[in-house]
């Protein structure tokens, strides 16, 4: 028999912090310095978590003087999240620019094209004064059946409405939306390579691991030194290298559709400090009765939130492949 | 019925139609994803004139071939 620690809500809090922060950092050096021969780190900061403890592991690895440190608001952006950004690489002391990416997205029609798609399904929607997101409603919780999206409206008298998004119409608002991401990653690009320097990636492990990132966009990175923390072990290492609190109290947003929204009600459908215990249960094999005595559900809600994980993780195998090249041995 | 459903959800998952039994679990089973839902729900339209209401978006429904079909058979026996 194996002696893993029985399930605990504290199972995957980090013992040796310094140790796991200074094993991230060796491993970014290795990575960055000797192995992709990269002078130096470029990080598209946004004012959130994630990208704020990236920066400052960046920092605690290569020096602060060997980081840029980049803004990529749009239109759509919360003004919240430059002001938080340059908070941050205040803090860090880091030279952050801003590159306003608006422009961009009008050439390729990202908003136009958005915004027509919506407009099918609730043609009252005036993008000029409306707000929308796209939402998976509470109802689809816990149901064996895969989650269906909405759009949600809120117009400009403060009123709400929502209608379920046909195949075309969910498509084609995904695929002018993932325009942001794509063109963020085009803007990292330039700079690493107009300094020499590699992107670093600020994806966390649920992020990874259920395909919440747009494949070439925020997916693109030569390096993802988050990318196996879960969001409770991402606040440790806030919280330990001093991230600002105004970051670390932030809900987590997606930032990406006009009206606000938080991740959990766009894609997660349960609150992280949870889902991370969940999804340590399903990964490590423990069974739903263990896990679901510790978080208060019954063994055949843990089932269903397993299920739901392996079926995440299945459907977006293919993000996380890389261009298949071998057809010809 | 079941085997024009059978034959779409084969079609659009590029799945051998013999391993979707009438009863096989077709999300749990990991054949159908939530793009293959929506797929379905623009397939019973237009193949029979049933509209999906939010609330009927259920395993009981969806769930099987043979829950499709029956869920289609009740939709089309309501609008006669």
């Amino acid at each position: 028999m194996n002696n893993r620690p029985n399930f605990s809500r504290e199972i995957i809090q980090l013992q040796n912090i310094d140790e796991v922060v200074e094993s991230i950092c060796e491993k970014l050096r290795d990575d960055v310095f000797k192995r992709f021969r990269r002078q130096g780190a470029v990080i598209g900061v946004s004012g959130g978590i994630d990208s704020s403890v990236t920066l400052a592991l960046a920092v605690k690895a290569f020096g602060a003087d060997k980081i840029l440190a980049v803004m990529l608001p749009e239109t759509d952006s919360s003004p919240d999240s430059e002001a938080l950004a340059r908070q941050l690489t205040d803090k860090f002391k880091v030279k952050a620019i801003v590159e306003n990416i608006s422009g961009a997205l009008d050439g390729f029609g990202c908003y136009s094209r958005r915004d027509e798609a919506v407009k099918r399904v609730i043609p009252e929607y005036n993008p000029a004064i409306d707000k929308m997101k796209v939402i998976i409603p509470k109802e689809f919780v816990g149901k064996n059946l895969p989650p269906v999206h909405y759009v949600a409206v809120v117009f400009a008298d403060g009123t709400e409405k929502q209608a379920r998004l046909p195949l075309n119409e969910y498509l084609q608002i995904v695929a002018s939306s993932n325009f942001k991401q794509r063109s963020r990653a085009s803007m990292l690009y330039y700079h690493a390579e107009a300094l020499h320097y590699a992107v670093i990636g600020t994806p966390n492990k649920h992020e990874v691991q259920q395909g919440f990132f747009v494949k070439y966009g925020d997916g693109a990175a030569d390096v993802m030194p988050i990318g196996n923390l879960f969001k409770t072990q991402v606040y440790q290492i806030a919280r330990y290298l001093g991230v600002p609190d105004e970051i670390i109290k932030r809900p987590p947003t997606t930032d990406t559709y006009t009206a606000e929204q938080t991740q959990e009600e766009f894609f997660y459908q349960m609150p992280f400090e949870e889902m991370d215990l969940f999804w340590y249960g399903w990964e490590q094999g423990y069974s739903p009765d263990e896990v679901g005595s510790v978080m208060g559900k019954s063994a055949d809600e843990v089932l269903k939130i397993y299920r739901n994980f392996e079926r995440k993780k299945k459907t977006t195998d293919y993000l996380r492949t890389p261009p298949v090249h071998n057809y010809l041995n | 019925m079941k085997e024009k459903i059978r034959g779409f959800i084969a079609e659009t998952t590029f799945t051998d139609p013999e391993i979707i039994l009438d009863n096989t679990m077709i999300f749990e089973d990991g054949i159908f994803d939530s793009m293959g839902l929506l797929g379905l729900i623009n397939y019973l339209e237009s193949e029979y004139g049933v509209v999906t209401e939010d609330v009927e978006l259920q395993e009981e429904n969806f769930g099987s071939v043979e829950r499709i079909a029956a869920f289609v058979d009740r939709k089309i026996h309501q609008m006669n």
